[in-house]
């Protein structure tokens, strides 16, 4: 076992792992946090989904120590307590997930695209989506709800109105 | 048996690591750690890239040094010719462009992806190292066969060279079977001013096959030079080793290579206009 | 106190998902997600032959593996744990069987079957571990294809059968044979559905901890049914059903794939008796997409007047349904037979069926549930006889349909439709998808080469079924308690892997009680907390899970308005339960808050609520009508209540050089009765829709010759991704079910169907100037193409 760093959700954590854990297992079971789901282990599911320095990433095809010393946010860090973020707060509204699984990547990847492109339009929405799977919806409500956060976080996403209190 | 790590700072380190000729190359991870995940790759030890310095474009003299590490994401916002474009297409979503590399694909070398027919229309040359040494190797020798490449055991693609185009339009189109599928069939056309065409075509056989056809006399969409196009196209492939996986045959790869590449040879020539 | 009731929340309205927050922000815990202290980890160890006696394990090398507890074999798991009982026993119904085990002991029949099972300490331990266990197997000859299978001399999967037919069965009613000879035409065909598969984005899984000291088992699953899995536990361990705890909490989508019978449910909970610690399996993907869900060839003789008028149908079905499984997969080829003929006037029908298996793994319970094909096949036949007549397709049918004023109508196969306008959704998905102007369009961009289609596809689903002397239940169970402060919990024997039920029965529980929905906490997928239930399948939730909370409800608000009634020194016929209020029904005025109500009854028992049992709580079962076991005449039972329906439209682009279709519009026109909440129905639909297009142009389990699993991940299983799938426009016709608490039909499993049919309608439509015809799903580009090229050498 090897002792490496990881920043999650802005708090430093010390954990040990095997050269070969991956970083959605070392999130999930050593770090504790299980908003991040597996769904294929082969990077095609987006279920994994966390945000590496910066950038989405597909956590079940990253090693962890690759991610030595690295910022990792979940799901988890989306929410402001119970204040939602503006895209959670649109895909409730619009009815954009059913079982929820497929959740952390859906949210995360919508967030970093409306934060390069605030107004992205449909063909974007659905580039950006398609390294998501979801099985219980069809999608159309996910790019509804992408749609109406863009709408949201053109103008709000900064002082988040939106949030529902 | 659990593998050693390594993750070395620079070259050197990555090239000594790899000395012994038995580990595996981490890059973006994107294909290699799902592998490992499911025991399809195995190794002494795996070299990680991610440390080494070797990400970035820089403009060299004799064109842009695509360092092994730059992901699709870097090179949607680079001025690389194609692959800044082709980059945006990559199957997977965002966060896969986050961290796959065109060079990592070009190393992993499916016959179904979108880099290596593109490195050869570019006529990109492939830098090598390993601790004996530095060589480059064009693209078109470096694609052996499927998921085979020129790379020995104990090296590593520091980087690829693209040369400038020097005017040439290009034209690219993938052929998949749905969103999440790899690509059937890529076509690159490399149009340079006032010469004939190079179309590369990917994914039709187990390695890239380049074709040279004369510009049209009237316009691309002459069905006299569409077939001109195709006819080409499938005599190169007859030459050429089939491909075939779960998605298409060898047989259907065949059938629709010369229509992708007449139609991406149109491309590059609306470019041209 | 909870802020007043928002419209939405009223039953009709669009309520928001209930478990949102807890979905939306990463609380929400699936099986996977509870891990307990000490928690060891199994991995199965699978055939790697189709069809093979085990000759020997030898399990030495992977118990040297650091980490290693236990690594158990067939034959060991046999003296521990019996056979796993039958969801649907086929012996029950005249049919073939064969014990069913956790792992296999002396025989394996597919690539893929659990023959040993590791447990260690860390998953990477167990999955090493299981690498090394050495199976050595006598290959015996295998049969991968159902037609094959057929054949005399074919390879026989379980050899005390007499050959590879699980059961052959014979529908319908009529002269068939006199029908067709007096027809003006005659038309037959061939189609084959391909193997394609549900694959929830969460894979299966299983938590089990015995408790040795107690002698009590809890078992954390991803599962649609905890309480039959109790049952089945129980049976298959010898554990008394009392000491078995289910929790099914959070399911990460099922779609009929996590209805139990599975053998690694019995196998987990073993290895956790014998090593007394908690142990998980999380199925890896590629085991997940092993499972089919379905298979089929039918061959249709279709007899009509000249006029268009369907007569007879003639339809023999062979499927495919791969090995035997203990889920409830294999009989869902009955239900193709008995929905034939679908929504239409056929009086002479004849329907052979042939389940068969094969030594592929086994087709599980899948949305749609066989019906789907049904509706295939009938959807594609009807297109045939307009194409033979020249007939607009949408004109046929709508001459085929079982007219609004027939209600209820029993068909040919004994299914009894309780109502429906199916004319009446013809209309509305024609004028939506503008079904004339789509067929200019589609004349004027011929001539350019592009080639437009468009597709019908209509759907009859029959829903909330009951199968005599199974645990496919018609009925089931809600308690609905309120406490001391007023407080509703519902308890119910329903579960929610998804479609949002548990909303829709909290709406129910609110209207019907008049609190806000905000009082409202539904428990669901606990066998120790929930009453006796059946959990989730065939559309029954709502309708069933529905119909007994609001039984219980009534009862519960039914003794609020008495004892208030009282308090408030009114006759009972005077108040009212709305708005969390007891109040005089014209004069809002004078109202009691319910809380206030409540502890009255649990605190003066004996003063101002004497006389009235002091129990808020109420558990109901809830039966509907229109089930009928008793066999008429011709031996037919009507085992379903109630029948959505639906029509779709799809308009497609086909690329003729590449075989490659693009779908341009998508309506679907959609019946489901009452809609509790219309936004969960659509979710329904849309996400039925978008399963069926997936299995109608890209979807497709391919299979090496070996009987391996090539396509064993999602860049090889193409499920449609976002680009994938158009905007599926939603059409709503609300024709009530008059046997049914709410009049509501049940919906989530009408869409497969007829988003299949209407693709391969719309494909040979748009691809008729090349005189293409469609024999099958899945049109991917490959197969579109070599049916232009097979059209062109004709």
């Amino acid at each position: 076992m090897t002792a490496m760093r990881l920043t999650v959700n802005g708090v430093q954590r010390e954990i040990d792992v095997d050269p070969r854990t991956l970083l959605v297992h070392a999130i999930r079971e050593q770090v504790g946090l299980t908003g991040t789901h597996v769904g294929c282990l082969t990077g095609d599911c987006g279920a994994c989904t966390v945000v590496l320095d910066g950038r989405t990433a597909k956590s079940c095809s990253v090693l962890a120590l690759s991610a030595d010393g690295s910022a990792v946010d979940t799901v988890e860090s989306l929410a402001d307590g119970d204040d939602l973020h503006p895209v959670q707060q649109a895909f409730w509204d619009e009815f954009a997930f059913q079982c929820g699984f497929c959740l952390p990547g859906m949210l995360l990847t919508a967030k970093e695209l409306l934060e390069s492109t605030p107004d992205p339009d449909d063909a974007q929405v659905l580039a950006a989506l398609n390294g998501n799977l979801c099985r219980c919806t069809g999608y159309n409500t996910i790019v509804s709800a992408v749609r109406k956060a863009s709408g949201c976080a053109t103008t709000c996403v900064k002082e988040s109105p939106c949030r529902k209190s | 048996m659990t593998p050693r790590y390594s993750a070395p700072r620079d070259l050197a380190g990555v090239t000594a690591a790899l000395a012994d000729g038995d580990g595996v190359v981490v890059g973006g991870g994107t294909m290699v750690v799902p592998d490992m995940t499911h025991g399809r790759t195995s190794a002494a030890v795996v070299v990680d890239l991610s440390r080494a310095g070797l990400a970035g474009v820089t403009a060299g003299e004799d064109g842009a040094v695509v360092g092994a590490m730059t992901t699709y994401t870097d090179l949607i916002t680079s001025d690389v010719p194609l692959l800044s474009t082709v980059a945006s297409g990559i199957t997977g979503g965002p966060q896969i462009r986050n961290r796959g590399t065109a060079g990592g694909s070009a190393c992993y070398a499916n016959p179904a992806s979108d880099v290596p027919a593109c490195l050869v229309a570019l006529g990109a040359r492939m830098r090598l190292a390993s601790a004996g040494g530095a060589r480059e190797v064009p693209a078109a020798e470096f694609f052996l066969g499927g998921f085979r490449t020129a790379r020995r055991p104990d090296e590593v693609l520091e980087a690829f060279v693209v040369p400038p185009l020097g005017g040439a339009a290009l034209g690219y189109l993938k052929f998949k079977l749905a969103e999440g599928s790899w690509p059937i069939v890529t076509a690159a056309t490399f149009a340079p001013t006032g010469g004939p065409l190079r179309i590369v075509v990917g994914g039709a056989a187990a390695t890239p096959v380049a074709v040279d056809v004369d510009r049209p006399s009237v316009g691309s969409d002459d069905p006299a030079w569409r077939e001109h196009v195709r006819e080409a196209v499938h005599t190169a492939l007859d030459a050429a080793e089939p491909w075939t996986d779960v998605l298409a045959p060898a047989a259907y790869r065949r059938r629709i290579a010369p229509v992708i590449a007449a139609r991406s040879a149109g491309r590059a020539l609306e470019e041209d206009r | 106190m909870a802020a007043p009731t928002l419209p939405d929340s009223a039953i009709g309205g669009s309520a928001r998902k209930r478990d949102g927050a807890a979905l939306l922000t990463g609380r929400a815990r699936f099986v996977d997600d509870h891990q307990p202290d000490g928690a060891l980890h199994a991995h199965v160890v699978r055939s790697t032959v189709a069809h093979g006696r085990i000759l020997s394990i030898d399990t030495a090398a992977a118990e040297a593996v650091p980490g290693v507890v236990l690594v158990l074999t067939g034959k060991r798991a046999a003296e521990s744990a019996g056979p796993v009982p039958y969801f649907i026993d086929p012996a029950a119904r005249g049919g073939n069987r064969t014990d069913i085990r956790c792992l296999q002991v002396d025989e394996v029949v597919f690539v893929g079957q659990p023959v040993a099972a590791v447990v260690a300490a860390t998953r990477q331990q167990a999955q090493e571990a299981a690498a090394l266990v050495a199976v050595e197997y006598e290959v015996l000859p295998h049969v991968l294809d159902a037609e094959e299978a057929l054949l005399p001399d074919a390879p026989r999967l379980y050899p005390d059968w007499p050959g590879n037919v699980v059961m052959h069965n014979r529908y319908g009613t009529g002269d068939t044979d006199a029908a067709l000879a007096a027809a003006d035409v005659v038309v037959s065909g061939e189609l084959r559905i391909g193997r394609s598969t549900t694959s929830p984005i969460e894979p299966r899984g299983y938590l089990a901890s015995w408790n040795a000291a107690e002698g009590k088992l809890t078992v954390h699953a991803s599962c649609q049914n905890p309480h039959q899995m109790r049952w089945m536990l129980a049976t298959s361990l010898g554990l008394d059903e009392g000491d078995i705890r289910i929790v099914t909490a959070k399911v990460g989508g099922s779609f009929g794939l996590k209805m139990q019978g599975h053998p690694e449910e019995t196998l987990v909970a073993l290895l956790s008796i014998l090593t007394g610690s908690p142990v998980k399996w999380i199925e890896d993907r590629r085991e997940t997409l092993m499972a089919g869900a379905r298979q089929q060839v039918h061959r249709f003789t279709v007899g009509a007047t000249a006029d268009g008028r369907i007569t007879a149908l003639v339809n023999n079905i062979v499927a495919d349904v791969g090995a035997l499984t203990a889920q409830a997969g294999w009989a869902m080829p009955n239900m193709s037979a008995t929905t034939l003929p679908s929504g239409y006037l056929v009086p002479d029908c004849r329907i052979e069926l042939d389940i068969v298996v094969t030594n592929k793994p086994p087709v599980n319970a899948a949305r749609g549930f066989g019906k789907d094909a049904a509706h295939f096949v009938m959807e594609r036949a009807v297109d045939v006889v307009a194409r033979e007549l020249g007939l607009d397709p949408a004109e046929v049918r709508r001459r085929n349909f079982i007219p609004a004023d027939r209600f209820p109508y029993r068909t040919s196969t004994g299914l009894n439709i309780d109502s429906g306008d199916f004319v009446g959704l013809l209309d509305k998905v024609c004028d939506t998808v503008d079904y004339a102007g789509i067929r200019r369009r589609q004349a004027e961009l011929r001539p350019l080469g592009r080639y437009l289609g468009i597709g019908l596809g209509f759907e009859l689903t029959p829903e909330s079924s009951d199968s005599p002397g199974t645990f496919v239940s018609g009925f089931d169970t809600t308690t609905v308690r309120m406490s001391v402060t007023g407080m509703v919990t519902v308890l119910t024997g329903v579960t929610s892997p998804g479609g949002g039920n548990d909303t829709g029965i909290a709406q129910i529980v609110a209207t019907e009680m008049g609190v806000p929905i905000e009082w409202v906490e539904l428990v669901q997928g606990d066998t120790d907390r929930c009453p006796n239930g059946f959990g989730n399948f065939s559309g029954r939730s709502m309708v069933v899970g529905g119909g007994s909370a609001t039984l219980a409800a009534r009862d519960v608000r039914d003794k609020l308005a008495l004892l208030g009634s009282r308090m408030l020194a009114v006759p009972v016929d005077r108040v009212e339960v709305a708005d969390g209020v007891v109040r005089v029904v014209d004069d809002h005025e004078r109202a009691l808050a319910v809380p206030d109500v409540a502890r009255a009854l649990l605190t003066r028992a004996f003063a101002i609520a004497d006389g009235i049992e002091p129990v808020l709580e109420s558990t109901r079962a809830y039966k509907p009508g229109n089930i009928d076991h008793v066999p008429d005449q011709f031996g037919r039972i009507q085992p379903y209540p109630t029948y959505s329906s639906s029509l779709h439209a799809v308009v497609v682009d086909v690329d003729v050089e590449t075989g490659k279709v693009v779908l341009l519009d998508y309506v679907m026109a959609h019946d489901c009765g009452t809609m509790i909440n219309p936004a969960l129905v659509e979710g329904q639909a849309r996400g039925a829709v978008a399963m069926g297009l997936g299995s109608a142009l890209s979807e497709q389990l391919v299979f090496g010759e070996d009987g391996a699993l090539l396509s064993d991940r999602f860049k090889t299983y193409l499920l449609p991704r976002a680009g994938d799938v158009p905007e599926l426009r939603m059409v709503h016709q609300v024709t009530p079910s008059p046997f049914t608490m709410h009049g509501n039909k049940g919906a989530g499993e009408a869409g497969v169907g007829g988003a299949q049919a209407a693709v391969a309608n719309a494909v040979e439509d748009a691809l008729a100037p090349f005189g293409v015809a469609v024999r099958g799903v899945p049109l991917t580009p490959p197969v579109v193409l070599g049916l232009i090229d097979e059209a062109a050498a004709r």
